[in-house]
């Protein structure tokens, strides 16, 4: 205890030093909360959005059906079964047809995906009751009508292959756009009435894929059920390589503030000779002048912790409620990140104890480093002042 | 007996060989004595001192000090010896700096297990031998250089130790000084029995010494009890 009581001592009466330290290191504790905290926000989000608007509890896909795999679409589609239609009548699962098309936006050529689904399904949040009693009619996302420089209202031509592989071609309103976060639902997919889209196709009856709001439901006949671990997977990834981003920001503020936490201790033990020389003539061994010493520089990390904590909160607090504007620095539906404008930060307690914990372990070892030299040094001289 | 060398050499590593700073030291130290290390520059006064004080050991030989054996100690013996039973002053007086005087003299009193009304006591009454009540709470680099040195002064009575030891503590102070802390010490000295062993080549000091002891190039070359009247 007396090692902390002299820490603080030391510390506080080091003054404009001692707060420059603590005040870099907090910055860099603070960041480290921050960016963690953001990632685990977006993170929780962009699972919440996929599972809104493109998964819900899981899928079912037709036997061959690979969603990475564009050449597949064109033969995985299958009748539904009278178990299947059971389902879809008690909204366990909501079927989609796709179909591989072309679209000729002003002339231009644009591989789309039609995706079929059911107009009134409240399985997804996909606003399909649009297209009730309205022929020819597609929604696009938002930033696919960026893409393609297209609003509402306006006309598309498409052309497809039929089941028999005989081009048809047709043009589509565009009936509305549904801004959404989730860049595989937005991109490069014209929605469709389900039932439109099998006429189109002759596929009577068919599905490629179902949705699934039963998290219960892993089976159905021949169909591929494909859980949310499996589906997330990719969003999870991309998130875990941005948080890199994050810890690199982090790591230099961290390294900033060890090394002046270690530069102060190794001017302390060089400078403070005098003093370590009468702390062992007042009854102190080395060993216990050492792990002062040590303390003190610890201390620092401790310091941070309580400022940060200070002047944090209120801003962590401002961040949760408010959220944070990603708008401005990058399109990220466009890199295929699934990311809203405001990302609201996820402060977990385990998130803060193990950045506070990173800040004291890191700064106890920068600080014992330079003060274990204390352990060689000759009292006597020492207390004259003498460096040796 | 406080301390008692016998057949006591120091020597110094230097370059390949050994310099002998202490060679062949027997000298008897009884309770009470305000006693005097006197000789030149490098005649192995502060050597001397630091043995007796443990701070360091002898290469030959053996000094005991209120009964322990000074190179059988351990590390944590040592210090136990020194925060307990032995007061050192400087002559750079090495307070703290960032301690206030109070704190400064409380010191040796936080390494022992003493409670906080314990150590008000002793610190405010060993403010009081030294006439500093009125400092407690300043900064050492707010007081005179004397007034720093009674501040040593205090910090080393504070525990009321059987021995101080005391490395040429006027060498810093003007006449007027040097004169007020050998007073101060000299009455704790009869008050409180305390033993006082100087180093010293200060005239000044040496009027106060009940007993000096000469070295020369590491030897005793007199040893000298004086008669002095009581001041
Ligand atoms: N750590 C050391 N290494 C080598 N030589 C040393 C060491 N300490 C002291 N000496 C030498 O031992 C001799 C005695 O030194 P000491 O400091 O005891 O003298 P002193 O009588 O206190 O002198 P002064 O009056 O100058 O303080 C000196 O010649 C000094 O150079
Ligand atoms: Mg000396």
């Amino acid at each position: 205890m007396i090692a902390f009581k002299l820490a603080f001592r030391n510390l506080f009466n080091a003054g404009l030093k001692t707060w420059l330290n603590v005040f870099v290191l907090s910055l860099a504790f603070i960041s480290l909360v921050f960016f963690n905290g953001m990632i685990d926000g977006w993170d929780r989000q962009a699972e919440v959005d996929t599972k809104d608007w493109s998964i819900a509890e899981g899928q079912f896909w037709t036997p061959g059906y690979d969603s990475y795999d564009p050449f597949t679409i064109k033969e995985s589609h299958q009748v539904l079964s009278h178990e299947v239609q059971q389902l879809i009548k008690n909204k366990q699962v909501t079927p989609v047809l796709l179909t591989e098309a072309t679209a000729f936006p002003e002339g231009r050529m644009q591989t789309v995906l039609l995706r079929g689904m059911d107009v009134n399904q409240d399985i997804l949040k996909l606003p399909l009751e649009k297209l009730k009693g309205k022929k020819n009619a597609v929604l696009i996302g938002s930033g696919m009508a960026k893409t393609l420089k297209l609003k509402k209202d306006d006309e598309l031509m498409v052309r497809w292959r039929d089941k028999n592989g005989t081009f048809d071609a047709i043009t589509f309103t565009i009936v509305y756009i549904f801004d959404c976060d989730v860049p595989s639902i937005d991109y490069g997919s014209l929605y469709m009435d389900i039932e439109a889209l099998r006429k189109l196709t002759g596929m009577d009856n068919e599905a490629s894929i179902l949705i699934s709001n039963d998290k219960n439901l892993t089976a159905i006949d021949s169909w591929v059920y494909k859980d949310n671990d499996f589906l997330l997977a990719d969003i999870k990834e991309i998130i875990s390589a941005k948080k890199t981003g994050g810890y690199v920001m982090t790591f230099f503020l961290l390294l900033i503030g060890l090394l002046a936490i270690f530069d102060t201790q190794v001017f302390s033990v060089f400078r403070r000779q005098k003093e370590i020389g009468t702390y062992i003539a007042l009854g102190m061994t080395r060993q216990r002048v050492v792990s002062i010493f040590t303390i003190e520089g610890a201390t620092n990390s401790i310091l941070a912790a309580l400022l940060g904590t200070v002047y944090g909160t209120p801003l962590f607090i401002f961040f949760t409620r408010h959220g944070i504007s990603l708008s401005d620095t990058a399109d990220m539906g466009s890199m295929g990140i699934t990311a809203s404008d405001i990302i609201y930060p996820y402060y977990s307690v385990g998130l803060i104890g193990s950045a506070v914990l990173l800040i004291i372990i890191s700064s106890t070892i920068v600080s014992y480093l330079p003060s274990k030299k204390i352990a060689n040094i000759n009292p006597t001289d020492a207390i004259r002042g003498k460096v040796s | 007996m406080i301390v008692e060398t016998k057949h006591l050499i120091k020597k110094f590593p230097v370059g390949k060989s050994f310099f002998t700073a202490l060679n062949d030291i027997n000298i008897h130290i009884d309770k009470g004595e305000f006693l005097g290390l006197v000789g030149p520059s490098g005649s192995g006064k502060t050597t001397l001192l630091n043995i007796i004080g443990s701070l360091d050991v002898p290469t030959e030989g053996n000094a005991h000090v209120l009964g322990k054996s000074i190179k059988d100690l351990s590390a944590k013996e040592s210090a136990i010896l020194r925060n307990r039973h032995i007061g050192f002053i400087f002559q750079t007086y090495n307070l703290f700096p960032v301690y206030s005087v109070y704190e400064n003299v409380e010191f040796a009193l936080l390494l022992q297990k003493k409670t906080a009304s314990e150590r008000k006591t002793a610190v405010m009454q060993a403010l009081e031998w030294v006439g500093l009540t009125d400092k407690a709470k300043a900064r050492p680099n707010a007081i005179s250089g004397g007034e720093c040195q009674r501040v040593a002064i205090a910090r080393a009575m504070v525990k009321n130790p059987e021995l101080v030891i005391a490395d040429e503590p006027t060498a810093n102070l003007d006449k007027a000084n040097s004169f007020h802390i050998l007073d101060t010490m000299k009455k704790l000295n009869k008050e409180l029995s305390t033993t006082f062993i100087f180093a010293t080549h200060d005239e000044k000091v040496m009027k106060f010494l009940d007993r000096i002891i000469y070295l020369e190039d590491g030897k005793v070359i007199n040893d000298e009890t004086i008669k002095t009247e009581s001041l």
